[in-house]
């Protein structure tokens, strides 16, 4: 839903890290997002995509890598990575006792600039 | 060219969160951001805290996309009251505390809450600098909104249960909402009020005060 201000944020650091680098043109961005971050990649996209003009990142594409949920049991001891966006439950043991160890990413990783 | 940036989209938002939660630390407040869906009863809630905090010396900070209706219904209290509108934003952000940090007495106030955006997904995702989330759910909503909306309830260390004198004109279980709050988030902390009879608000201002000397 908010998914303007996270490009909005976005576009200020990799034009900042550009200008820093002494480029002017950034071709591609690669960012992680985990799959509860609560993020839909489309309508970042989209955000990104209305909002780079006049930036130097006005050609850049977005590449977007998903991280799914990883989480580790402390009943059971098991680490474990799942395909849904929330864990209720263990899926080895089904208890309660587990930390989410990834899913929630929201990183810039690396970006191609020219 | 590759260039590694390796930096958190919101670390810009976490940064300036992380200054106001200094500022709120050296004048020694406990900082509660407080989030619902639209209507549950923040306010209410509000109203009901300071009508029973006695010497608990509470401050708010009122986040509306638009209007300054809450911020006229705390005033009423006579608690320090800073009313922010966003304009259209779904969320405070840690930006917009920081611009009305010099409005509010800091170094007269024990309890800060800032009572977010009405919104159920946003709020979640944003640090403003605050020592605790506590979420208000009311059991109108339905008993499906914790398995709906996870990352407030997952983020949030206090869920408050209000509206519960509607539960016997409803079919909603509580016992579910519970239930899935505690497997999203087991060390979740539950209360069961109601704003409009005043039930179960003395335990929620008795665990208030033990959170602020913890704090």
């Amino acid at each position: 839903m908010h998914e303007a201000s996270i490009a909005a944020s976005l576009l200020e650091i990799v034009s900042g890290q550009c200008r820093k680098s002494g480029c002017s043109r950034i071709e591609s961005i690669h960012l992680k997002i985990g799959r509860a971050s609560g993020i839909m990649t489309d309508a970042l996209i989209f955000a990104f995509d209305a909002m780079k003009e006049g930036s130097p990142a006005k050609g850049a594409v977005l590449e977007i890598e998903e991280v799914p949920v990883s989480g580790h049991c402390d009943e059971c001891n098991n680490t474990f990575t799942t395909e849904q966006e929330y864990i209720l439950s263990c899926p080895c043991c089904g208890g309660s006792s587990f930390r989410m160890t990834a899913g929630r990413e929201l990183d810039v990783i690396d970006m191609e600039v020219s | 060219m590759k260039v590694k940036v390796a930096t958190k989209i919101l670390e810009a938002n976490d940064r300036i969160a992380l200054e106001n939660r200094r500022v709120f630390d050296h004048a020694g407040l406990f900082v509660i951001n407080l989030m619902s869906g639209p209507g549950a009863g923040k306010t209410s809630l509000l109203e009901r805290t300071l009508a029973g905090r006695k010497d608990l010396r509470i401050g708010v900070i009122e986040g509306d996309i638009a209007g300054s209706d809450d911020a006229e219904r705390i005033e009423k209290f006579g608690a320090p009251v800073v009313q922010i509108n966003t304009g259209g934003a779904c969320h405070l952000d840690a930006n917009m505390i920081s611009d009305v940090l010099g409005d509010l007495p800091l170094d007269e106030i024990d309890l800060l809450f800032i009572e977010n955006v009405g919104n159920l997904v946003c709020p979640a995702e944003f640090k403003v600098g605050e020592d605790m989330k506590v979420m208000l759910l009311s059991i109108a909503e339905g008993h499906d909104k914790p398995l709906k909306y996870p990352l407030m309830f997952q983020e949030s260390s206090a869920l408050v249960l209000n509206k519960t004198d509607l539960a016997p004109y409803t079919d909603v279980d509580i016992g579910k909402i519970r239930k899935d709050a505690l497997s999203l988030n087991p060390g979740l902390k539950i209360f069961e009020v109601s704003c409009r009879t005043g039930e179960g608000i003395p335990e929620w201002i008795d665990w208030l005060r033990t959170q602020k000397k913890n704090g």
